[in-house]
């Protein structure tokens, strides 16, 4: 993560097709010309773990079923608790041998559909359900050195609850933290920044859509919102340059030639 | 082992309307999924041929759309699907329907073991798999939660009940239902998907499986649905417990154990 700061690499979500697809063809094509811009862009492609509960393929399969090539450092997989122990080490295991070391290890939302890892499944003990927290731990023990090991943090959570969830979270060998979407100047960041000994990239929430972040923020933001997030993710790198930029729902037809000068030190 | 593993496509919401003319449900314009209950049956099938060997085969009936449920069914693990499709199907009710899935498993060479569903989610009935077994003449158990254990002639099942459960032990072929605790269905690969996209389906008619014309269908079904509504409305009378946390905690236990729910 140090290295995509101080590279100016910003770090690019990309939903994998849902398992429901109607258009599956059509679906893997848009993600493989998405997948091969990020990568030929020298940005870091982020591919989410059944996004909202929402089920999805795989990134790792994505990868090996459409041929796509991995460069080290450019590829960040999402990894939650919501897997068979099988499949969670297939997982892992398909990481390494695409040489993908970059994960970011989450609760996850989960739905009826998806199984959910029980902590003997994974050596825990002392705790009712999985977290993130043992799947880090789990993920350190099991294959020490393999990977860069991202967590969450989420600034309009409950502030003492969610600084003392990250704690736990470094202390069970995070190594670099992103944040939800982040739209101004915000006193939790500010003191995540000022306390977190790990690097940082803020999530930069990439859809004029803002209401839809309602549900994350706390708060009602009515639909009719005015929303520019060029402008919001450049505000974003004036008041927080020492910190990565995580951009979710970029427009590829609107925005992506348009993030291409906003990152200015 | 041959395991037959019979699917339905079904209305994907809560919401299913009934036709007031036909008493029938209305599919059309209705987004459709694969009966939840037998993405169950498809994965207990797919676990006892990683067990035993052998094939997984899947089996519905239902319109050219249905064709759908079966490559979910194929991109979950089973080996090769079916659809039974005519007109001369439509209107068939549970007794019909299981009459046409009986002769189709005959023509595939009979099976060991008949996997469904515990019930489809639109009607309900929970009958077709009993059916299937009267029609075949085989043993069943419904509601099965359990397989414990099975050899090439045997399948000891762990039905579920109201207040507990029973095993029992079924001489193959037989016909079970399960329900949710059976397992956890897996979650279908790309490269599954893929397969099941590419593979060809073939479409059986009632002269394919040898079935009489005269029991499938509208004609071949004894049902008749005389009048449908809505159930009543439930009672959401509710009440708002007040006071600290230790009162309402006794409180809400007190509640709980005068309706005996705890």
């Amino acid at each position: 993560m140090k290295k995509h700061i101080a590279n100016h690499i910003y770090h690019v979500e990309i939903l994998p097709p849902k398992q429901d697809s109607e258009k599956l063809d059509a679906d893997l094509q848009a993600f493989a010309e998405k997948y091969q811009r990020v990568l030929d862009s020298g940005y870091c492609i982020c591919l989410t773990d059944n996004a909202m509960g929402h089920l999805s393929f795989q990134g790792t399969e994505m990868i090996q079923e459409l041929g796509l090539s991995v460069k080290p450092d450019q590829v960040m997989i999402h990894l939650n608790t919501f897997h068979t122990k099988a499949n969670l080490d297939d997982i892992l295991q398909a990481c390494i041998g695409q040489g993908i070391r970059d994960l970011l290890v989450v609760t996850g939302d989960g739905s009826d559909r998806l199984p959910k890892l029980e902590p003997a499944d994974i050596g825990a003990s002392g705790v009712e359900s999985v977290t993130s927290v043992e799947l880090l731990r789990y993920i350190g023990q099991t294959y020490p050195g393999a990977f860069n090991l991202g967590v969450a943090f989420n600034p309009y959570e409950p502030e003492d609850h969610e600084f003392a969830k990250l704690d736990r979270k470094i202390a069970a060998g995070a190594m670099f933290v992103i944040t939800q979407p982040v739209i101004a100047r915000n006193a939790v960041v500010d003191k995540l920044l000022a306390t977190c000994p790990l690097p940082v990239a803020l999530e930069a929430w990439m859809s004029k859509k803002l209401h839809l972040l309602s549900q994350a923020v706390g708060y009602e933001i009515p639909e009719s919102t005015v929303f520019d997030p060029i402008e919001t993710l450049r505000l974003l790198h004036r008041t927080y340059p020492q910190c990565g930029m995580y951009l979710s729902l970029l427009g590829f037809k609107t925005q992506y030639h348009l993030i291409t000068d906003t990152w200015v030190s | 082992m041959r395991i037959v593993v019979c699917i339905k496509q079904v209305p994907a919401t809560n919401d299913a309307s009934i036709d007031p003319e036909t008493k029938r449900i209305v599919r059309e314009g209705v987004k459709a999924i694969l009966n939840p209950f037998d993405t169950y049956a498809v994965e207990e099938g797919v676990l006892l041929r990683e067990r035993f060997g052998g094939e997984v085969v899947v089996l519905s009936m239902g319109p050219p759309k249905a064709e759908a449920v079966l490559r979910e069914a194929v991109s979950q693990g089973a080996d090769r699907a079916i659809l039974l499709s005519h007109r001369a199907f439509g209107g068939s009710d549970t007794w019909a329907t299981s009459y046409a899935l009986a002769c189709a498993i005959r023509k595939l060479g009979g099976a060991d073991l008949v996997i469904c569903g515990k019930q489809a989610v639109d009607g309900d009935t929970a009958q077709v798999g009993p059916g299937i077994a009267a029609h075949l003449g085989w043993p069943q158990a419904t509601h099965v939660m359990q397989v414990r254990s099975a050899t090439p002639e045997t399948l000891v099942a762990v039905r579920m009940h109201e207040d507990g459960y029973d095993v029992c032990e079924l001489t193959l072929p037989a016909v079970i239902t399960v329900v949710k605790d059976i397992n956890s269905p897996r979650v279908p690969t790309l490269r599954g998907r893929l397969a099941s996209q590419k593979m060809e389906i073939p479409v059986w008619t009632p002269e394919m499986i040898g079935a009489d014309t005269a029991k499938i269908g509208l004609d071949g079904s004894p049902t008749r649905v005389v009048k449908t509504e809505p159930p009543p409305p439930r009672n959401k009378a509710s009440r708002r417990i007040t006071g600290s946390p230790d009162v309402c905690a006794a409180e809400l236990l007190h509640e709980l154990r005068t309706r005996s729910l705890v």
